[in-house]
């Protein structure tokens, strides 16, 4: 079979310990799919929704209750968003798990994480296009924790929204944001992020001298399992699309944090739940940043693999690494159980 | 191995796809509508389209059903379509009265074009209960008279006619006597915007719908006596031990259920309505503040029939505009036209469902039942009252009949 263009985008071969799912769980690949998925639902959402404060809740109605097939669409937009930023954190979670952020490794590491940070700022803006009641707390809270910052916190927050306060401003702003601030960086980067990856000898393993498996399969082989990927992912995506509808609200009739559904979206719950605790910039602002920090410092502060133990789960010699990592990720999992106990 | 999982992806990929589509086209067909007063399209009917037209004065067509209930016009969800929605199911409620039926082309225009219905009925003593709350606190002396201080809500009228400005919110809790705290607990169930009593005998809606609404989704002035009766006539309240005492009989005629309070009464009482003889200022209140019931109700047997000495007071109707032909434009029992001659109570409201027959006698047409009842005035007749006598319980000292 003569290689098709989406063949040539693969290597002829490449070696079959890098293509196991239980090692690298697919997350990455299963990623660029979701993203080609929003892309092309996000462009067809596009032809319908309104970015202005009166008519945007009521476009996204049009869109679900009116447009053949608008709800499906809308439906496998919300769905695609939200498991692409599960399986980006599963990808971040493998990549430190297996110490594969090693150099020469490295930069690509922090241009991973620049894309993930990009993609919780995609999908916030994105749910604040609803621009209905389900959004406003989270829009005036979240907005609110940028003037705490100090000095430069009130012209950030000027420069975000577009005056004192939410308004038509804020609208346009975070849907420029949204499909053109945010995507453009984020197209660039995964492009970057893939041209490194196969730059960098695919995905981790030990020098080929090192290596007790040389078994390898052909870009074939390496399209069909993708093909099969994303048939399962497709179809997991459809099914939560016709099962759980996306949320939707009446339309805001008064910008307030009162009025409404006082709750951000699920992947902020647990900065939401350290609010609780007192001063905002700190819990809200300082400690998510100080994580962050923490994460891009992974590859340089602590204790590295050795080569020889890559391309397995847990190598010996990041232990440090592994378990601040997942100190981070069990505080974020129970801070967010704790967000979602109803306030009584 | 992968060929097969290739197939089994795809078969489930199609078996995925083929499912959402069925699920997508079997939505319901969403049914439009775009009422001439919006302008703007609403999906309501998509699910309701099987309710009846509100009131003849409503039309569907004109109103639709958003400019009334609210409520989420595009959205076919049942959940999201019912966000927002004025009152509930009630948009006439008196909390949100205002915004579902009031305006002034609507209900809240200016007392000169009849249009001052919310007003009316918001300082009316059906709405207050001034009268039995100041009696309360005055028996139970937490107020030195009978004068109304308090009513169920804060209300203010500036341009009054009884002298009563204004009347602060009654709030039982803050009363020191606990006879007082009990009746606030469990005698504030009759005024129109209560959440009347659980028993199917009680059942009525709050504001307007509490009279105006007697089947599902349909507005009336025909308003028979059993709408009045799910709240006059079901019982008593017992000043002793400070609670409502059901009525233990069934009754099964009309002479049964009259209403139980008056001992003595005639046939046109029981045979009649409420709404015959008892008029919308009376019933709605006319806009000012009352102290009681007694300082609004006026209508007495001699309304319709005079006195030995002098004749009912009559008008003829002299131009299509005249408030006559508008109440019997909004239930059409007797045919009323410019030229006809009507009887008038005491302060100048029509009585637009009677006439003065040529003969001299009169005619009223049940507003409810559209029987004609034919009757003559007490002048001329053997009638022995004193001039002075002229309230109903001397007319029922021969006139009574035995329940």
């Amino acid at each position: 079979m003569r290689p098709s263009f989406f063949h040539h985008l693969h290597p002829p071969t490449i070696p079959a310990a890098q293509s196991r799912w239980r090692y690298t769980l697919g997350a990455g690949g299963t990623a660029i799919f979701l993203a080609l998925i929003l892309t092309i639902t996000g462009a067809l959402e596009m032809f319908y929704y309104i970015p202005t404060p009166d008519q945007a809740a009521i476009s996204i109605q049009t869109i679900t209750y009116f447009v053949p097939f608008g709800a499906l669409l809308r439906n496998l937009h919300f769905w695609a968003a939200q498991l692409f930023i599960i399986v980006s954190a599963v990808h971040l979670v493998r990549v430190v798990f297996t110490g594969a952020y090693i150099p020469p490794r490295r930069f690509n590491y922090l241009l991973g994480l620049a894309l993930f940070v990009i993609s919780i700022l995609l999908n916030f803006t994105g749910y604040i296009l609803r621009w209905d009641q389900g959004i406003q707390w989270a829009l005036v809270v979240g907005t609110n924790l940028i003037k705490t910052i100090p000095f430069i916190g009130d012209s950030l927050y000027q420069a975000l929204i577009g005056g004192t306060q939410p308004g038509s401003a804020t609208l346009i702003r975070f849907y420029a944001w949204h499909i053109f601030g945010l995507m453009l960086p984020a197209a660039f980067l995964v492009g970057w992020h893939a041209f490194r990856v196969r730059r960098e000898g695919g995905i981790a393993l030990p020098p080929p001298t090192l290596r007790t498996d040389s078994e390898r399969i052909t870009r074939n082989e390496l399209v069909r399992r993708e093909i099969l990927a994303m048939l399962f992912t497709g179809s997991a995506l459809l099914v939560l699309s016709i099962f759980t509808p996306a949320p939707i609200a009446p339309p805001i009739i008064e910008m307030s944090p009162l009025s409404g559904e006082v709750r951000a979206p699920w992947f902020f719950l647990w900065v939401q739940q350290m609010l609780k605790w007192g001063d905002p910039f700190f819990w809200g602002v300082l400690i998510p940043v100080i994580i962050l920090i923490i994460l891009i410092l992974i590859p340089y502060i602590f204790p590295r693999p050795a080569e020889s133990e890559l391309g397995r789960w847990f190598p010996k010699s990041s232990g440090l690494a592994q378990v601040t990592l997942a100190i981070i990720a069990v505080a974020i999992i129970v801070l967010t159980l704790l967000a979602l106990i109803p306030i009584k | 191995m992968y060929r097969r999982l290739l197939f089994i992806g795809s078969a489930l990929l199609l078996v995925v796809i083929l499912f959402a589509w069925q699920q997508s086209s079997r939505a319901p067909k969403p049914i439009s509508l775009t009422p001439t007063l919006s302008g703007q399209p609403e999906y309501c009917l998509t699910c309701h389209a099987d309710l009846p037209e509100i009131s003849k004065s409503h039309p569907l067509q004109t109103f639709g059903c958003v400019s009334c209930h609210g409520g989420e016009r595009l959205a076919l969800n049942a959940d999201l379509a019912h966000s927002n929605m004025r009152g509930g199911a009630n948009p006439s409620d008196l909390s949100v009265v205002e915004m579902s039926c009031g305006g002034t082309s609507c209900h809240s225009g200016s007392e000169a074009e009849n249009r001052d219905h919310i007003q009316r009925v918001m300082t009316s003593v059906q709405s207050t209960y001034a009268g039995a709350i100041a009696n309360i606190r005055f028996t139970f002396g937490a107020q030195p008279d009978l004068n109304a201080y308090f009513g169920i809500n804060a209300i203010k009228d500036e341009q009054t006619h009884t002298g009563i400005t204004a009347l602060s919110a009654f709030e039982p809790a803050t009363e020191t006597n606990s006879m007082i705290q009990k009746f606030g607990e469990n005698c504030l169930t009759c005024h129109i915007n209560a959440a009347p009593r659980e028993e199917e005998a009680y059942a009525r809606q709050t504001g307007c719908a509490a009279c105006h609404a007697t089947e599902q989704h349909k507005l009336t002035t025909a308003i028979p006596y059993t709408q009045c009766n799910a709240c006059h006539n079901r019982g008593n309240y017992d000043l002793r031990s400070m609670t409502f005492v059901e009525r233990a009989d069934q009754p099964a005629t009309r002479i049964q259920d009259y209403y139980q309070p008056i001992a003595q009464f005639t046939r046109c009482e029981y045979t009649l309505d409420c709404v015959d003889c008892h008029t919308r200022n009376e019933v709605m209140g006319d806009g000012d503040i009352h102290a009681n019931q007694k300082d609004i109700q006026y209508v007495q047997c001699q309304t319709c029939h005079g006195t030995i000495n002098q004749l009912p007071q009559t008008k003829t109707i002299t131009g299509p505009n005249d408030i006559a032909l508008k109440m019997e434009f909004l239930n059409p029992v007797s045919n009323l036209k410019v030229g006809d001659t009507i009887l008038v109570t005491e302060k100048g409201e029509p009585l637009w469902n009677t006439r003065v027959l040529p003969n001299g006698t009169y005619e009223l047409i049940g507003k409810a039942t559209n029987l004609r009842f034919n009757f003559r005035p007490v002048m001329g007749t053997a009638c022995e009252q004193k001039p002075d006598q002229q309230g109903s319980q001397y007319c029922h000292t021969c006139h009574a009949v035995e329940r």
